[in-house]
């Protein structure tokens, strides 16, 4: 191993090129690190349940309305349970909150409700006491729940006697019955239960228990199913038995599945639901951080070959004793690859940290993100990419000068480094190459950019500064549903909320307060389909069927989004005035023409019943962005809460001060209305809108890091490249300047080498960049794929820094003494 | 032409030291005149011939170029001077590698802002009167030693400068050559040109009109 030890010895006697490459190295490898990093916990690593391959989702869809992966119904889960035999065990689940009571303050914990059947196929199991048995479900046969490692350490201490012992949730009595370990989690947020993205990791299991309204409603799906294949039933089969199931339906109940509706049920690999909408953007972070990595090899082959041609005299002694090229080769590989491996080390420094603050920034927004960590795997990736870059950033200064012609080297003491036209265009070619791909990354981060402030510079229709937001969730039990089908609460629910807002707007500094039943840019959506009076029903064609949203009197005054015509809903819109409805300006002009609007009627039930509730449209109000910002406003139409008094409500609070100094007031109004309530939630309109933007703010940030670091590498080999260059040339401006060469023709000799490197390079770069941004297309908002400023911007400052990196090199070539540059090698 | 007076050249030793390479220089040389300067090796011939010609400024005294006193210049301006009355020679030759024949004569051209069509027309007529028309696109790998060095002599006058100023030009060639390259300065110093230039050859010097004997950095004959 006498190579490698000549090879340690060769770096330590040049400290500083070796802390230069090592860092170079680690930048370029730590990227690729944390990148794959991620990549392996988000995509590679399977999903922490037994045999996870054979999991699957089962969604429902009504292509023609638009409508993909929506949940089941509960009568439709039933059938598949009983009807499908592809699958060894199917479960149906559901997102749940319940409010703990007990302690200083009541708390509401995100749970699921979830067949029993669940953990045996998931086959996780419980760290204490047991899961539920399959009869342990439905009404009166309900009250157990299995809870996680987490919630029994944070709230009871760990307590291993909480196992059979009762929990007061949602004023009603639950025994714990197991303890789910730490790693467990289901539902994971990816599931996306309409929406349900941001939902917070769940802490409580609950059996099903499937209410008499629900058995009856083929409509109203509000459950996602999992299930286990058999492991021999092929994709076709399966498909096939769901298709059959579906067009039973579509026989026995006509009214429920309308044959134009294209109704459809489909599967989907679990561990391809999760992933999905990540692989792109994961992607293209691999795209950049490969480039990012090219651009540092470009850097070290050209350290390396400006060191091997200060040894060319070496090598050309080495290979007069008799050394082969192959020999030489070895040598010099051997070199870089300690190199890289030095390299390789620090980088795990680097994304070990860079993981961490990323962890930090993205956790809420990035599902398995916390799963993130650097495993053996990880290592030994990083590994062969340092060994991969090592032999590709020595195999080229290696192969350029491993062949040194022995005459030259050897002759009149070696005159300097003037040999090799080779080892000077492989350079020249690297550094046009770094530039070249470091604009590419420049370019792609700055449309990223420009997209992203541009979003931010969207009106959304509402304006979410000094807005508070909590979320209530009033237990059924406690407020029960009176004459209402069980998804409304009764008059407990009205005397409630009409209190709570009664008693918040007197609280000092409040400007205006009201609920709603989902908030814009939450993540979640709800939606309802309606009939229109007088309009004839198309049997083929799928009736209406919009975004609906429950709210108070003064939710348009809290939000500040504004009337258009008609008026807002007032106290006087209670549970006996007569049925009114808000719409939105794009679902009057998709349905009614506009302001034609006002007055006319819709109902949510069967308009051909005598009994219809037909509710009138009183107010049209100016588009709001629900979804995201990004995409165009939906219809939507509001119902006032005080007819449609849905349990679960979040309140909007507006304050002329910080309003996140409200919340103490808040909580004690609350409290003294009902002791049991929690307040979950608590976060600013303001947050819940950059929430929204969270995973495109991750994007940019990532893709800005990763293109900062190319250009600085880019920037620092030009530099190197330039000052071989005047090193090289030293001998030559000795005698341009004894020649009559002034200061500013020496600048412009250097500079001007340095434009024509840049200049191939951004040329190169923007034909390039044309070729890829398109990849970046889908992450745009009102930016092109060629946004000529960008474009611009973007090439003229890399080119700016280039030249300016060249410059240093070419004002030290201007100090040159032509005395000493024309006598050092006479 | 020149006068040098109380000119001396130092290195820094160690500690406040200094090592004297040139001192108390006192030298003039008329217009049209022919020097030889000749000494042992290390006498400080080559540092007094870069000093005359502006390329070494960490001296101290006072020298005259044609009545303008390059001590009170500044860098800039002592460029420009130089540029205006002096041409160079090399031992090495010191062409550029890269560059053909006829781009090393462009070179001074193109550094004095001559125009363009100018340029052309002045090194056609170099080329000519040095008869080397043929030799204008070869590179100086390709020349003998005598060549390169006719190629030097050309590009040190192409600009017409009254000083010409020569270190051992003939030190890396044959005798032969090295007589042709004599005739050369001799029949420009017929023309009006000043030179010095340094030699080791008594045959040399004797095609000049007089000598200058250094030692250690003394004028020891002919001042
Ligand atoms: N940069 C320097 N630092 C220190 N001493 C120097 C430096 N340059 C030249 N010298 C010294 O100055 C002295 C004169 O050098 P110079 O080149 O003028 O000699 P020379 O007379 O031309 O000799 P030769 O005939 O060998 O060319 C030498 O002793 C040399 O060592
Ligand atoms: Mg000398």
């Amino acid at each position: 191993m006498s190579d490698f030890r000549y090879a340690l010895r060769q770096l330590v006697k040049c400290p500083a090129f070796t802390a230069v490459a090592v860092l170079t190295l680690a930048l370029g490898i730590g990227a690729n690190t944390a990148v794959f990093g991620l990549i392996n916990a988000l995509l590679v690593r399977p999903l922490p349940y037994h045999d996870p391959s054979n999991l699957v989702l089962l969604w429902e869809q009504f292509p023609r309305q638009g409508l993909e992966r929506i949940p089941v119904s509960v009568p439709e889960y039933i059938d598949f349970e009983k009807g499908l035999r592809s699958f060894t065990q199917i479960a149906a689940f559901n997102y749940s909150t319940f409010n703990l009571a007990g302690g200083n303050v009541p708390e509401r914990i995100s749970g699921a409700v979830v067949s029993p059947a669940l953990f045996p196929m998931l086959g996780i199991e419980p760290i204490a006491g047991r899961t539920f048995a399959q009869e342990e479900q439905g009404e009166g046969h309900d009250d157990l729940i299995v809870i996680s490692e987490r919630l029994w350490k944070r709230r009871f201490n760990s307590d291993p006697s909480l196992i059979g012992k009762t929990l007061l949730l949602n004023g009603r009595n639950y025994i714990v019955i197991g303890i789910m370990p730490a790693k467990f989690e289901f539902p994971i947020p990816l599931f996306n239960l309409q929406g349900g993205q941001f939902a917070e990791r769940v802490d409580i299991w609950k059996p099903v228990a499937f209410s008499q309204d629900e058995l009856k409603s083929r409509g109203s799906r509000s459950y996602g199913v999992i299930a286990r294949l058999r492991p021999n039933a092929t994709s076709a089969k399966w498909q096939a038995e769901i298709d059959t199931t579906v067009a039973n339906w579509v026989k026995a109940f006509p009214n429920n599945y309308s044959a134009r509706n294209r109704f459809g049920a489909k599967i989907y690999p679990l561990h391809e639901q999760v992933v999905a909408g990540m692989r792109k953007g994961l992607f293209i972070l691999i795209g950049a951080v490969a480039f990012v990595l090219l651009i540092a090899c470009a850097n070290l082959a050209t350290m390396l070959l400006a060191r091997a041609s200060a040894r060319e005299r070496e090598l050309a002694i080495r290979m007069a004793l008799g050394a082969g090229t192959w020999r030489l080769l070895r040598q010099m590989l051997t070199e870089s690859i300690a190199l890289a491996l030095a390299g390789g080390a620090a980088s795990v420094l680097l994304s070990v940290w860079g993981l961490e603050l990323l962890k930090r920034v993205g956790a809420r927004t990035i599902p398995r993100l916390n799963e993130v960590t650097l495993d053996w795997t990880i290592l030994l990736v990083t590994a062969v990419v340092a060994i991969g870059s090592g032999i590709l950033f020595g195999l080229i200064p290696a192969l350029a000068s491993a062949k040194p012609v022995l005459t030259e080297a050897l002759k009149e003491g070696g005159r300097g480094s003037t040999s090799g036209a080779r080892p000077n265009r492989v350079r020249n070619m690297l550094v046009i190459a770094e530039i070249a791909l470091a604009l590419v990354l420049l370019v792609g981060a700055g449309l990223l950019m420009k997209s992203f402030a541009r979003l931010q510079g969207v009106n959304p229709g509402f304006n979410a500064s000094h807005v508070l937001t909590i979320e209530l969730s009033l237990p059924q039990t406690k407020y029960p549903s009176g004459a209402n089908p069980s998804y409304l609460g009764g008059d407990s629910t009205r005397n409630f909320y009409q209190e709570t807002l009664r008693r918040i707007a007197r609280l000092p500094g409040i400007e205006a307060v009201a609920c709603t039943d989902i908030l814009p840019l939450s993540g979640t959506n709800s939606d309802w389909s309606f009939s229109i009076e007088g309009r004839e029903m198309n049997k083929n064609e799928p009736g209406p069927d919009e975004e609906i949203r429950v709210i108070t009197p003064d939710y348009f005054r809290v939000l500040q989004t504004t009337l258009l015509k008609g008026r807002f809903f007032t106290e006087a819109d209670n549970a006996d005035a007569p049925p009114v409805a808000i719409v939105n300006e794009v679902l009057a002009r998709k349905y009614f023409r506009g302001g034609d609007a006002l007055g006319k009627r819709i109902t949510l039930g069967d308009p051909r019943k005598p009994d219809a509730k037909w509710i009138t449209i009183i107010g049209i109000i100016a588009n709001v962005r629900h979804r995201a910002l990004e995409l165009e406003p939906q219809p939507e139409y509001y119902i006032p809460h005080a007819q449609f008094p849905m349990r679960d409500m979040i309140l909007a609070v507006r304050s002329a001060q910080d309003p996140r100094s409200l919340t103490a007031g808040i909580r004690r109004e609350i409290q003294s209305i009902d002791p049991d309530q929690p307040l979950a939630n608590v976060r600013t309109f303001d947050r819940v809108v950059s929430e929204s933007v969270a995973p495109r703010r991750l994007s940019v940030v990532l893709l800005g890091i990763f293109a900062a670091i190319a250009l600085v590498l880019a920037a620092v080999g030009t530099y190197g490249v330039i000052s071989y260059y005047v090193v090289q040339r030293t001998h030559e401006i000795g005698v341009r300047m004894a020649l009559g060469a002034q200061r500013s023709d020496v600048l412009r000799l250097v500079v001007g080498h340095a434009l024509k490197l840049v200049g191939i390079g951004t040329i190169i770069g923007v034909i390039l960049a044309f070729l890829s941004t398109r990849l970046l297309s889908a992450l745009l908002y009102n930016v092109g794929a060629f946004d000529v400023t960008t474009f611009v911007f973007v090439t003229i400052s890399l080119a700016t820094i280039a030249l300016l990196a060249s410059y240093i090199p070419a004002l030290r070539a201007t100090r040159a003494d032509p005395v000493t540059a024309l006598s050092h090698n006479a | 032409m020149i006068k040098l007076k109380n000119l001396e050249r130092s290195y820094p030793l160690a500690k406040e030291k200094f090592f004297y390479v040139l001192r108390d220089i006192n030298l003039e040389v008329e217009e049209g005149d022919f020097v030889s300067i000749m000494g042992p090796s290390g006498a400080g011939k080559s540092t007094l011939l870069h000093i005359l010609g502006m390329h070494d400024h960490g001296w101290r005294g006072e020298y005259f170029l044609g009545g303008t006193a390059v001590h009170h210049l500044k860098p800039k301006e002592r460029a420009t001077l130089r540029n205006e009355q002096i041409g160079f020679v090399f031992q090495q030759y010191h062409l550029l590698d890269d560059l053909t024949v006829y781009e090393n004569l462009d070179i001074p051209l193109s550094y004095r802002h001559y125009k363009k069509s100018e340029r052309a027309a002045m090194v056609a007529d170099m080329l000519d009167r040095f008869q080397i028309v043929g030799k204008k696109d070869l590179y100086p790998s390709q020349l003998s030693g005598g060549q390169q060095q006719l190629v030097g002599v050309a590009r040190a006058i192409i600009a017409e400068p009254k000083l010409l100023l020569a270190d051992e030009p003939t030190g890396n060639l044959h005798s032969s050559q090295g007589e042709e390259i004599m005739e050369l300065f001799c029949k420009l110093n017929e023309q009006g040109m000043t030179i010095v230039q340094v030699t080791h050859s008594e045959k040399n010097a004797s095609y000049g009109k007089r000598v200058i004997q250094l030692r250690d950095g003394w004028i020891v004959k002919g001042e």
